[in-house]
């Protein structure tokens, strides 16, 4: 209650479209038919996948074309404990996930966190192919093109069913509403402005005495923890891992969320993966061979009329309209 | 004791020799102007001391350790600051965000990730401090960006003084202000305790002469003169190769 008291001291208005959206949410399943709401949890799923990348993306400047390799790396580790190894303890499973999601971001990180811009960008590229290649060749071990398929939905112990489109979609949204709360946390802290700092002016941040490189590292390992989580839920929810969900594509798409949804606000995930996910949806409906086609001519239409993202003007435009109803300064 | 104290310090930029051999101390509480034409190698003498580059050969000594491997960050852990020649600024971050980092970079808790950083009275009560002092407290929440020139500039000096560093390097700084500017910058560095010393490189004979306590003369790399602004003024070396006057 402290801290709600306290955003709302802060500037109560500005917090609205939060309450207002989490509201949405909530209740959606009331609405849905349950491949929507299907569709709905995957957009949730998808945003906290979002949520990892634009920490380093949108908060520390680093722009990472791989970012797959740590959802890929847990939807894998939950198909080869649940398919293989019949591994039914979710907690378990999950922990593991998150692990092995983790440890492939702290593995990457001592390669390139040193490297900025371009080089960055492709050395994520590059590493995260690696892990393709090997996902796809060791047909043994991943299935291959096969993929791994049959990983049940989550057993809790509760008297729930996961298997329902519902509770899996609240448990979801719970597990969304936590990651969205340590981001927002993250971003406040002493922490995240030091990433910011970063983003704007490494140089400046050395001489003010702070050591960049540790930072860096530490929020690429935050930000494959997102992804690790996101894989988790994404495996039992689609029941099959694919190399797809660890290639390039699943990192084109991630980066597109991030930013279409204006990297570096609390609001960038939803409303990239949203956006993404239900234009995706309808296109596929009607046209599914269309779709790479619209999806590169709307990036660049984003681009050319909409700089920095689609979050940003929305964000604009609630503070005018805050303006407007002289909300308190500061 | 010293502040600083480099010994033969030598600097080359790929074939060329940026610093040959500087040695200079600087006793702690003195301000220290160093003075010399472009190219001298003012700015580079001021990246060799802070570390952020390292030197070809030679040691630098802070406050009696030698940091001459030390990387940049460990130096301001052990009192140093520095304000940069050209504004390096976080510039799309409101004017108080620029400060709470610089503030915060020498606390313990700058990597604390829960705690929101408002929650820190002490940084925020610094930092209004700081920017009150400057005449900035009423622009806390605009992006230094759209700050005048003159602002940022000051920003630039209040970030160098967040660390409360013992030992100051300031490059130019009051390069390219008006005069009443300039003469905000001097206050403040006379208003400085004793318990910091200072080096500083300008070009203004105002600045130089009213807070220089001892001046060093660097000419193509070399130290060719050191001493009390009087001895400067005396010293037909100087007279004759910086200050362009002609003997007699």
């Amino acid at each position: 209650m402290k801290l709600f008291g306290r955003l709302l001291h802060k500037n109560p208005v500005s917090f609205l479209p939060y309450l207002g959206v989490g509201l949405v949410l909530i209740l959606l399943p009331l609405f849905l038919s349950p491949y929507l709401l299907y569709l709905a949890a995957k957009i949730l799923i998808l945003a906290i996948f979002a949520m990892g990348l634009n920490l380093i993306l949108g908060y520390t400047g680093l722009v990472s074309m791989g970012h797959a390799a740590f959802f890929g790396t847990a939807v894998y580790i939950v198909a080869f404990l649940t398919v293989r190894y019949g591994g039914a303890n979710f907690g378990v499973v999950a922990l593991l996930g998150i692990l092995a999601a983790v440890l492939m971001a702290a593995l990457f990180g001592l390669f390139i966190v040193h490297l900025s811009g371009a080089y960055f960008l492709l050395i994520t590229l590059g590493l995260s192919q690696l892990l393709f290649s090997v996902v796809w060749k060791w047909r043994a071990l991943t299935g291959g093109d096969d993929g791994l398929p049959g990983i049940p939905r989550p057993d809790l112990g509760l008297s729930l069913s996961m298997g329902d489109d519902t509770y899996f979609y609240y448990f979801v949204f719970l597990i969304f509403v936590g990651c969205f709360f340590l981001l927002y946390k993250l971003t406040d802290s002493p922490f995240g402005h030091a990433l910011v700092g970063i983003r704007e002016n490494e140089s400046r941040m050395k001489i003010l005495g702070y050591n960049p490189w540790r930072y860096k590292y530490v929020s690429f390992i935050i930000s494959g923890a997102f992804g690790g989580v996101a894989g988790v839920l994404y495996a039992y929810m689609i029941g099959v891992a694919y190399p797809g969900d660890i290639g390039m594509m699943a990192s084109v798409m991630v980066l597109f969320m991030v930013i279409l949804g204006s990297p570096g606000t609390l609001a960038c995930p939803l409303i990239g993966a949203t956006l993404l996910t239900t234009v995706e949806h309808i296109i596929s409906t009607f046209t599914p061979e269309r779709w790479p086609l619209i999806l590169g001519a709307a990036f660049v239409l984003v681009s050319m009329y909409f700089r920095g993202g689609i979050g940003i003007y929305l964000i604009r435009y609630w503070r005018k309209a805050e303006l407007r109803h002289g909300s308190p300064e500061n | 004791m010293e502040a600083l104290r480099i010994e033969r310090l030598s600097r080359d930029f790929g074939g060329v020799r940026a610093l040959h051999e500087v040695s200079l101390s600087v006793e702690a509480g003195e301000r220290r102007a160093i003075i010399g034409a472009n190219g001298a190698g003012k700015s580079t003498l001021i990246k060799l001391i802070n570390g952020e580059i390292p030197p070809t050969s030679g040691t630098v000594h802070i406050l009696g350790k030698d940091v001459t491997r030390r990387p940049v960050h460990d130096r301001v852990h052990l009192g140093v600051g520095r304000s940069c020649q050209i504004n390096s600024l976080f510039l799309h971050i409101s004017v108080l965000d620029n400060v709470l980092l610089a503030l915060q970079a020498t606390q313990p808790f700058r990597f604390k990730m829960l705690r929101s950083i408002s929650k820190y009275d002490r940084l925020s009560a610094n930092a209004r401090a700081l920017l009150t002092a400057r005449g900035l407290w009423e622009k806390r929440a605009v992006p230094v960006v759209d700050l005048s020139y003159g602002e940022q500039r000051r920003i630039e000096v209040v970030l160098s003084l967040a660390s409360a560093p013992k030992l100051l390097l300031l490059d130019e700084p009051t390069a390219g202000l008006s005069a009443s500017e300039t003469s905000d910058i001097i206050e403040l560095v006379r208003g400085l305790g004793r318990d910091i010393s200072v080096l500083f490189i300008s070009h203004d004979m105002d600045v130089i002469f009213s807070i220089a306590d001892r001046i060093t003369v660097l000419h193509y790399g070399q130290v060719i003169a050191e001493g009390t602004p009087e001895e400067i003024r005396a010293n037909p070396k100087v007279k004759q190769i910086y200050l362009g006057y002609k003997e007699g």
